[in-house]
Order: C-alpha cells, then sequence, then structure tokens
C-alpha cells in the first residue's frame, strides 16, 4: 500500500468512529431524560404554570418530541455549528466552548509539563534496563513499573500532598501550593492575565505567555503550582513508556549494526547512546503519546485534588452540580484528543515503518 | 514400551505451574489475592467470625466523630465519622472484589463471544464489531464511565453496567487476534475439510487455545477496574446498595476509594493514617494481581519457558 492510500484509509475509518462516539454520548444524554437536558434554560424565577409553559416550547424548541434519529441529526448539526448548550457549575457557567476555551488551556499546560517530567525519567530508566537486563536495576525498574500501574492515581495525589504540602504531617518539606495555576498576588497590575476569567495573553498557556512576557516570578509560580499535579499525572504513564523502551532498546541492541558498530571498536557508551538510543526512541516517542493520552482521563482526579482549573476540574464539578451540559462537553473534548492522538500516532508509525502500511 | 496414556493437557498445566511458582513475584501475589478473597467470602458469609457486623455499613459512630490516630483498640486508627479503619477496610475489601469480578467476568464473556466471532467469520461482522471496539477506545475509560454513571444513575448495578461496557471491547479484540492466528492452523482446516459445524469448530477447537492469553488480561483487568471503580466513588459516585438503608444513616458505604476521600479533609490538617490504609489496601491488591498476571505470563507464553 502507498503511503497516500494508507492515509486515505486510516481517515476514512475516523468517519465511522467520531460518529459512533457522537451517538454513545448523544444516547447518554437521552438516556438522562429530557429534564435533565433543559433545565440549565430554565429561568427559576418564574412560578410553575410559567415554567411548565417554558419547558414545553424548550422542549419543541430543541425537537425532543421528534423520533431519535430525527434528534441525533439536529444534535450534530449543533454540534458542528459550535452549538454545544449550556453549562452551568458553581466554577462557571456559559456556554460549554467558552468553558473548553478557558479550561482546555490549563489541562494542556499541565499535560505537557507531565509528559517531560514522564520522558525524562522513563527513557533513561528503559534504557538502563535493556542495557543491565536482569540486573538489580532492571528489576528495581520491573518493581516499580508495577506499582506505578497498580497505584490508585487520587490516592499517590493524596500522598503527594502530605509530604510536600501539609506543615502538620512534613514540616520541612511543606513548600508547594496545592491550589489554583499561579500565585494570585502575582497578578496586580500585570495587563496580560484576566484574573476573573484566569485566562492568559495571547497563547492562553501561562507559562508560555509567563516567558513571553518575561515575568520570570509569575513563571516560577506557575510551575510551583503544576508541578505536584503533573508529576501525579506523569507517574502514571511512567510505568507504560519505561517498559516499551526497554523492549524497544533490547531490540535494537540485537540488530546488526549495533554488532558491526561494536565490532568496528566503537566504545560501548557511544553505541548506546548514538547508535542504539536513537533508534529505540522512534516508536517509544511515538506510541507515548497515545499511551499518554489514554491515561488524560486521569485529570478528573488529579486537578479535582489539586483544586487545578483544567478540564478535569470542570468535569468534576459539572458531575458534582448535575451539569449535563458540561459532561457531555468534556466527554467529547476527551474522545477527540483521543482520537487525534491515535490518528498522529498511526501516521508517524507509518511514516517510520514501511511494514506497516505495506500490509497487516 | 510405554502404553500409558498421558494427558497432554494435565501435563502442560504441571510444567505451567512449576513456572510460576518459581517466580517469587507471582507467589507473593497470589497469596496476597488468596487473603483478599478469603476476607471478601468470610465478610459475605460469616462476618463475626473475623468480628465484624452488619457488612453493608461503615458504622459511623456520632459520639466520637474525630479520627483518632492508630491505637491497639483501633490499629488503623479511625477516620470522620469515628469509623473503625481497619473493619471499614475488611468490610470494603467484600464491595471492591465483588464489583471487580462481576465486571471483568461478565465483561470477559461477552468480549470473548463476540471476539470469537468476529475473528472466525471475518469480513464485514468482523470489520462491525472491530470498528465498534474503536468507539469505545476512543473515550478515556474513566471519563466514559463518568459519562454513564452520570447519565445513568449510581446504584451499584449501574456503576458495574457502565465498567462492563467499558470493558468488553479489551476482551473483543484480545480473542479476536488469537482467532485469527488460529484459524490458519492445519487442525482447524482438517476439522472444516471434515464438515465440523462451526459453532462445534468456535468452542471446541478454537477456545480453549485462546484462553491463556484472556486469563493474564483477566488478572491485570480485575487490577484495573478495582482502580476505576474506587477512583469512581472517590469522585462522588458512591454506589448505594440499593436498600435505603444506607442512604438514611449517611451513605456510608464500605469502598475503599470512598473511605479515603471522607478522611482526605482531615489528612490534609495532618491525620495521614485516615487516607493512608485504605489507599495501600487497594494499592496491594492492585499489585497483587498484576504480579499474578505477570507471572501467568511468563508461565504461559513459551516465548519465556526455558
Amino acid at each position: 500500500m502507498k503511503m497516500t492510500t494508507y492515509l486515505i484509509r486510516r481517515i476514512l475509518i475516523l468517519i465511522p468512529t467520531l460518529i459512533g462516539l457522537t451517538i454513545i454520548v448523544f444516547l447518554l444524554t437521552r438516556a438522562g431524560g429530557i429534564n435533565m437536558i433543559i433545565s440549565p434554560y430554565l429561568n427559576p424565577r418564574l412560578s410553575a404554570q410559567q415554567q411548565a409553559l417554558e419547558k414545553a416550547q424548550l422542549i419543541k424548541q430543541f425537537h425532543l418530541n421528534d423520533p431519535i434519529w430525527v434528534q441525533y441529526f439536529y444534535y450534530i448539526y449543533a454540534l458542528l455549528q459550535g452549538n454545544w448548550g449550556l453549562t452551568k457549575t458553581d466554577i462557571f457557567t456559559g456556554p460549554v466552548t467558552t468553558a473548553i476555551a478557558l479550561f482546555m488551556p490549563n489541562t494542556i499546560q499541565l499535560a505537557i509539563v507531565a509528559y517531560i517530567i514522564a520522558m525524562i525519567i522513563a527513557i533513561p530508566a528503559g534504557t538502563a534496563s535493556a542495557v543491565r537486563k536482569n540486573s538489580f536495576f532492571d528489576q528495581l525498574t520491573r518493581f516499580i513499573a508495577f506499582v506505578g500501574i497498580s497505584l490508585p492515581v487520587f490516592w499517590l495525589a493524596e500522598i503527594l500532598i502530605e509530604l510536600f504540602a501539609t506543615p502538620t504531617v512534613s514540616p520541612s518539606l511543606d513548600i508547594l501550593p496545592i491550589s489554583g495555576t499561579v500565585d494570585p498576588n502575582l497578578l496586580q497590575g500585570v495587563n496580560w492575565i484576566n484574573p476573573s476569567l484566569g485566562i492568559s495573553y495571547p497563547t492562553h498557556i501561562l507559562m508560555i505567555d509567563a516567558l513571553i512576557h518575561g515575568n520570570i516570578l509569575i513563571f516560577i509560580s506557575a510551575i510551583r503550582h503544576v508541578i505536584l499535579p503533573a508529576a501525579t499525572l506523569a507517574f502514571t504513564s511512567i510505568a507504560g513508556i519505561m517498559r516499551y523502551m526497554r523492549a524497544s532498546m533490547m531490540e535494537t541492541l540485537n540488530q546488526d549494526y549495533v554488532r558491526t558498530a561494536r565490532a568496528k571498536g566503537v566504545p560501548e557508551k557511544i553505541v548506546i547512546k548514538k547508535h542504539a538510543r536513537r533508534n529505540a526512541l522512534i516508536p517509544v516517542v511515538t506510541v507515548s503519546g497515545l499511551l499518554f493520552a489514554g491515561l488524560l482521563g486521569g485529570v478528573v482526579v488529579i486537578e479535582e485534588i489539586f483544586n487545578y482549573p483544567g478540564m478535569g476540574y470542570w468535569t468534576y464539578w459539572a458531575m458534582y452540580s448535575m451539569d449535563a451540559g458540561g459532561i457531555m462537553g468534556s466527554t467529547i473534548v476527551f474522545g477527540l484528543i483521543l482520537v487525534t492522538a491515535n490518528l498522529v500516532v498511526d501516521i508517524l508509525y507509518a511514516l517510520i515503518d514501511p511494514r506497516i502500511r505495506l500490509g497487516e | 514400551m510405554n502404553m500409558e496414556k498421558r494427558n497432554p493437557r494435565l501435563e502442560n498445566f504441571i510444567v505451567t505451574l512449576k513456572i510460576f511458582l518459581r517466580d517469587p513475584g507471582a507467589v507473593f501475589g497470589l497469596v496476597v489475592v488468596l487473603i483478599y478473597i478469603a476476607i471478601a467470602l468470610i465478610d459475605q458469609f460469616d462476618p463475626a467470625l473475623i468480628g465484624l457486623s452488619n457488612v453493608d455499613s461503615l458504622n459511623p459512630n456520632y459520639f466520637n466523630p474525630e479520627p483518632l490516630p492508630p491505637s491497639p483498640q483501633h490499629i488503623f486508627g479511625t477516620t470522620y465519622p469515628g469509623i473503625d479503619l481497619f473493619q471499614g477496610i475488611l468490610k470494603a475489601i467484600r464491595i471492591d472484589l465483588g464489583v471487580t469480578f462481576f465486571v471483568v467476568g461478565i465483561g470477559a464473556l461477552i468480549g470473548i463471544l463476540l471476539g470469537l466471532v468476529s475473528g472466525y467469520f471475518g469480513k464485514w461482522i468482523d470489520e462491525i464489531i472491530m470498528r465498534i471496539t474503536d468507539i469505545f477506545f476512543s473515550i478515556p475509560f474513566l471519563v466514559l464511565a463518568i459519562a454513564i454513571a452520570f447519565y445513568l444513575g449510581r446504584s451499584i448495578w449501574i456503576i458495574s453496567f457502565a465498567l462492563i461496557i467499558i470493558w468488553w471491547p479489551t476482551y473483543a479484540r484480545v480473542v479476536r487476534g488469537q482467532v485469527l492466528y488460529i484459524k490458519e492452523l492445519a487442525y482447524i482446516e482438517a476439522a472444516r475439510a471434515s464438515a465440523t459445524k462451526n459453532y462445534k469448530i468456535i468452542f471446541k477447537h478454537i477456545l480453549p487455545n485462546t484462553l491463556a492469553p484472556i486469563f493474564v488480561q483477566f488478572s491485570m483487568d480485575l487490577a484495573s477496574v478495582a482502580l476505576i471503580f474506587s477512583t469512581l466513588s472517590f469522585l462522588g459516585f458512591v454506589p448505594t446498595l440499593g436498600s435505603a438503608s444506607n442512604v438514611s444513616s449517611g451513605g456510608y458505604i464500605p469502598e475503599l476509594g470512598y473511605l479515603s476521600s471522607i478522611g482526605y479533609s482531615y489528612a490534609v490538617i495532618g491525620d495521614w493514617w485516615t487516607i493512608v490504609f485504605p489507599g495501600f489496601a487497594l494499592l496491594l491488591f492492585a499489585l497483587s494481581m498484576n504480579l499474578v498476571g505477570d507471572g501467568l505470563r511468563d508461565a504461559i507464553d513459551p516465548k519465556f519457558r526455558r
């Protein structure tokens, strides 16, 4: 199969997946009942009689009495038009799309930092355990990987808070904040952040904006706020990436060109660093993106515990406030992230490894 | 000449068991898991044996609600409101294990059937079933579980249902992959040539040979489902047990994630034991299950046999 054929086929497969994703979410919203859909639009100050009238009007407006497949088409039409409904939670009330625009950048920031932490730890650890196979170090990383996939995320977050942010338990280590994205005291006189919305300009990603504006204090504060949730998120994916790196590295070390390099007398350090590791990294970097995206659901727990205002925090509050719009919107966004990650990884992989596109 | 009939399946099983028992991690995991299962069974059938009563509730003590540190009376301490953590954890193991085994069992059953059909018949049936699994893999598990539980309700049955919906596609894929490989083998061709019925080929000749990777998947999933289930109740999807008695007593249901969440507001002011023990009980179970799964994989997969 040629690359273009592969690309077209891969993108065509995306369509049923996206339709399926929206069908699942649509069916769930309908299973939740009519009241869940229209309650954010009802005016609570109206009398019962007026409310009933308004309700009937809303049911008509949203086509809720039509057959279910007709409703689905109206739903898709609204989604494509960017009309994702209303969200009504204690932390934000307004259109779902606005909420996504507000909370998404913070989650992106958290994910970037977490991904960097995960790679910084997992790649060298995976390399070393492949080079020193079955050594004590290899056994140790294996055990840590097991603990990593067995740890309840909420518990890890709680323990980190106990260690780094609870003065009565660890007075000497009480060094990190556990709420928000930045110290509010630093925001006075800063004109590129809107404190009431918690949004910064121009990129909306606080750390990058702080660097653009050269405000090191805010940058450091942002890092201090993101480090604990990011470390928690990173830890969940380190195990997978590390084991994958180990397998990939072992495969590379058995290749002929590595043997050739060794045979002609290249020092072992350089064989490992330049010849083997660089090639072993390629599949790991592609697949790690997917692994990471799959575990991104963990931000619901992590952002809730660390009061970090991202997509997961919003999802948690939507759940807590019985806000159907928020749950609907965030489910679709998390789905889109995973679907996109999947697509990108598949395409990258086909570019790297011709065997993938040449046949099953 | 040795005419004694030997059972190859039994011999294979003994070899597998020997390799499994050689792995100290796997043996440790197996022992811990068996202890957990024993606790769950005692909770269910004779709770008085380990000094428990009223296993459906955490028995709050409103006269002395503040958390107390570990002491001889309460070896793990107490959590708000006056719940003995040791007893709470023992009771919680029953619900956590029950839901986990139920979810993975039913999920595996559905997934295995669909995977067999998908892999064996191929073509458009395969295409449809695999596209459906794609859809379920397109939403992060935890987010999908939250959405399902949010819209459908939060009884223990609905939450189990949500987790089953999430879990069957994994099995469908694992089994399908196995079937695709097995159905090309000569003995299946022979069975087909002798006009054996499809269902007989599937259940008699293919299914037994797909079981090994399923067992591995099964044990690892027991860990993941336990984690997601307790995460859901940590987040507030505390399962109701059907009877209204729990809700009226404040809804203190024995569940490890929930135990960890009620103690949390005290943990941040220093009462570390309120979160450390319930979470550790969960970690220990998940870790053991994963070790068992890894040991099983090494024992079953011929590549690792030396």
